[in-house]
């Protein structure tokens, strides 16, 4: 079970090792940061109790090796890791190592994370749990014959994907039947190369849809709903923009979303925090489960901002054997918090990263704004690692209040000496359709970027 | 005052002293043209004037600062001779990281090599308890002789002094935690 910690790793890095080492600090618990070279002069470094260098620059020989971090633990005394988002954060072999070593991982078990983690066998579960799937193929198809029956069974457009994928990569959409030859092929290699395994399965592809996500926290006994995020704005997979409540939701569409995600979750015996991703037919009500992340999320602000609970320390409480002290009546959405991902790119040139020094940097304040950055004026962005730079979260009592603070916010933040996003936010928050709540996950790609 | 030259040995000797005393905010040496300036403690981010100055003192030279140093921050920069300073800055108080090892302001002679731990572990002088440790101070070592062991999870992974000459220094307690890139052991070539 769990025991309480004295000391935690941080095995993160950027705006999510501050967040971590923020939580720690509150629950005053120390905090050992390991860093890559790269990540000498970052601001984790600078705020954790003890910082640690674990390797080079590559990933590959820091934040994604798993024996060097569980070393760095062992070696400097501390009884738990959080592994952040990204890097091994969903990796069940470094959830499995920690515990066979004696060191808690802050998340879900090792074996639930496998589960979850591999697509097919999380369908499979929602489909037992009683959870809406995408109609789509039972399991992986064996070969093309198979995806063609499958396809032609659903009716075009199907979209092919990887069954080891995720982050919205190895996925093919497929129009008419004479292309499933060619994109399965090209799925199946992409997949291969990408997540070392080609098996394929098959989806209705649904168009005009939104991405609804439901926040989830259990430890072990008592399972909540956090309410849901709507983060339909994207641009190639990628979470631009996210918000609660969503603006489509009614409460009855609300409740069911969210009664059938901790139905999962109570069926996979899930514990920590964790979200169920949906698509949702906005049309028609009807929602889908997509995939399970098992661990914290880029955009969970938004959810601390409209519940007021701070998920980090709950993940960080649970993990020590504590009970969550709330029942899901206690749980209410109030107001509305929108997020916007400022990254080092340039929204002009195909969104290209634009690494650099940060000569000088203003963050906003204000009522209803809060920021998570990790970046501060004369930082170096180092080239190896993702392009954000911050997260700006607005909450007002309404969507409109949201929306104006968060221009306000825009309107008023510097970060001089590398090409930023804000450029691109400050014109959606602009957009007619975006403003009236009236988005799909194509928006951004189809109608903002269209539009020069 | 005598006079001579602060040599080496002497500055080895102020640091060292430095180092034990635990009142120590700040310290300001001038002798002739040569300034000593150290200073530990929180607060500002910049450290890098005692690097320079000691680095002054070690070529004996009036104090330059280099164009890096301006952009240096509170963390350890090692580095293979020429009379600089390996600097490890203790930052103490609230709020800021210590490095895994105690702070050792050190002046290295020029040529000085840094055998620099591969990977983050613990440090071990002998290949097992109670055996003679690998290496001592004055001890001549070769390409190949093993200078320590740095265990990762039961695993011991031996480190080779990869060049020839003597060893000057051994920083690291036997048994204590090391990270990547830390310096263990100095040697002289020769």
């Amino acid at each position: 079970m769990g025991k309480p910690f004295r000391r935690v790793l941080v095995a993160n890095r950027g705006e999510i090792a501050v967040r971590i080492n923020r939580a720690c600090r509150e629950l005053e618990l120390e905090t050992v940061q390991v860093y890559s070279e790269a990540d000498r002069d970052s601001l984790a470094v600078r705020l954790a109790d003890r910082a640690v260098c674990i390797g080079t620059a590559r990933s590959s020989q820091s934040y994604l090796n798993a024996e060097f971090i569980v070393s760095a633990a062992m070696t400097y005394g501390a009884d738990a890791i959080h592994p952040g988002y990204g890097f091994l954060s969903e990796n069940a072999a470094f959830a499995a190592l920690c515990q066979k070593v004696g060191i808690a991982f802050i998340g879900p078990s090792a074996k639930v994370i496998s589960m979850m983690g591999d697509k097919t066998t999380a369908k499979r579960m929602a489909e037992e749990a009683g959870v809406p799937t995408t109609p789509g193929s039972t399991g992986t198809v064996s070969d093309l014959v198979e995806a063609k029956a499958v396809a032609a069974k659903l009716g075009y457009p199907v979209i092919l994907k990887a069954a080891a994928g995720g982050g919205g990569r190895g996925m093919r959409v497929v129009w008419n039947e004479k292309d499933v030859a060619e994109q399965f092929a090209n799925a199946a290699r992409e997949a291969k190369a990408a997540f070392g395994d080609d098996s394929i399965y098959v989806e209705k592809y649904l168009t005009g849809i939104r991405h609804v996500e439901i926040q989830i926290l259990s430890d072990g006994e008592n399972v909540l709903h956090l309410g849901e995020r709507d983060c339909s704005i994207q641009r190639r997979n990628q979470k631009l923009v996210e918000e609660s409540p969503s603006p489509v939701l009614d409460e009855d569409v609300r409740t069911k979303i969210g009664e059938a995600a901790v139905r999962l979750c109570r069926h996979v015996a899930y514990k920590s925090a964790g979200t169920i991703e949906c698509i949702l037919d906005a049309r028609n009500g009807q929602f889908y489960f997509m995939e399970m992340n098992t661990r914290i999320q880029v955009e969970h602000p938004v959810t601390e901002l409209v519940t007021g609970i701070d998920i980090v320390k709950e993940q960080i409480r649970i993990a020590q054997g504590h009970p969550i002290n709330m029942r899901q009546s206690d749980i209410h959405l109030r107001g509305h918090a929108i997020e916007c991902r400022i990254n080092a790119e340039d929204a002009d040139n195909g969104f290209a990263p634009c690494p650099g020094r940060v000569q000088y940097f203003h963050m906003p304040g204000g009522p209803g704004i809060r920021v998570d950055s990790h970046i501060y004026s004369g930082y170096q962005i180092p080239p190896y690692y993702d392009s954000l730079l911050a997260k700006i979260i607005a909450w007002g009592q309404n969507r409109e209040e949201a929306i104006a603070r968060m221009r306000r916010a825009l309107f008023e933040m510097r970060v001089e000496g590398v090409k930023t996003t804000i450029p691109f936010h400050e014109k959606l928050l602009c957009n007619e359709q975006f403003r009236r709540g009236d988005v799909h996950t194509k928006f951004v790609e189809d109608v903002l970027l269209e539009v020069k | 005052m005598p006079d001579r030259n602060l040599t080496y040995q002497d500055l080895l000797q102020i640091v060292e002293l430095i180092k034990a005393s635990s009142q120590f905010g700040e310290f300001h040496l001038k002798l002739g043209d040569i300034e000593v300036d150290l200073k530990r403690g929180g607060g500002k981010a910049r450290q890098a004037a005692p690097v320079a100055a000691l680095a002054a003192v070690a070529t004996g030279s009036s104090a330059t600062r280099k164009p890096e140093d301006e952009h240096d921050t509170p963390q350890r920069h090692g580095h293979v001779g020429g009379g600089e300073i390996v600097s490890e800055a203790v930052v103490s108080g609230t709020g800021h990281a210590q490095g895994a090892s105690r702070g050792v302001p050190l002046a290295y002679p020029e040529g000085a090599i840094l055998i620099k731990s591969p990977m983050v572990g613990s440090f071990y002088r002998a290949p097992e308890p109670g055996a003679r440790p690998f290496v001592e101070v004055g001890q001549q070592v070769g390409m190949d002789t093993v200078v320590c062991i740095i265990e990762v999870m039961k695993l011991m992974n031996s480190v080779p002094a990869g060049a020839s000459g003597v060893v000057t220094h051994i920083l690291v307690e036997d048994g204590g935690p090391v990270e990547f890139g830390q310096v263990l052991v100095v040697i002289e070539p020769s």
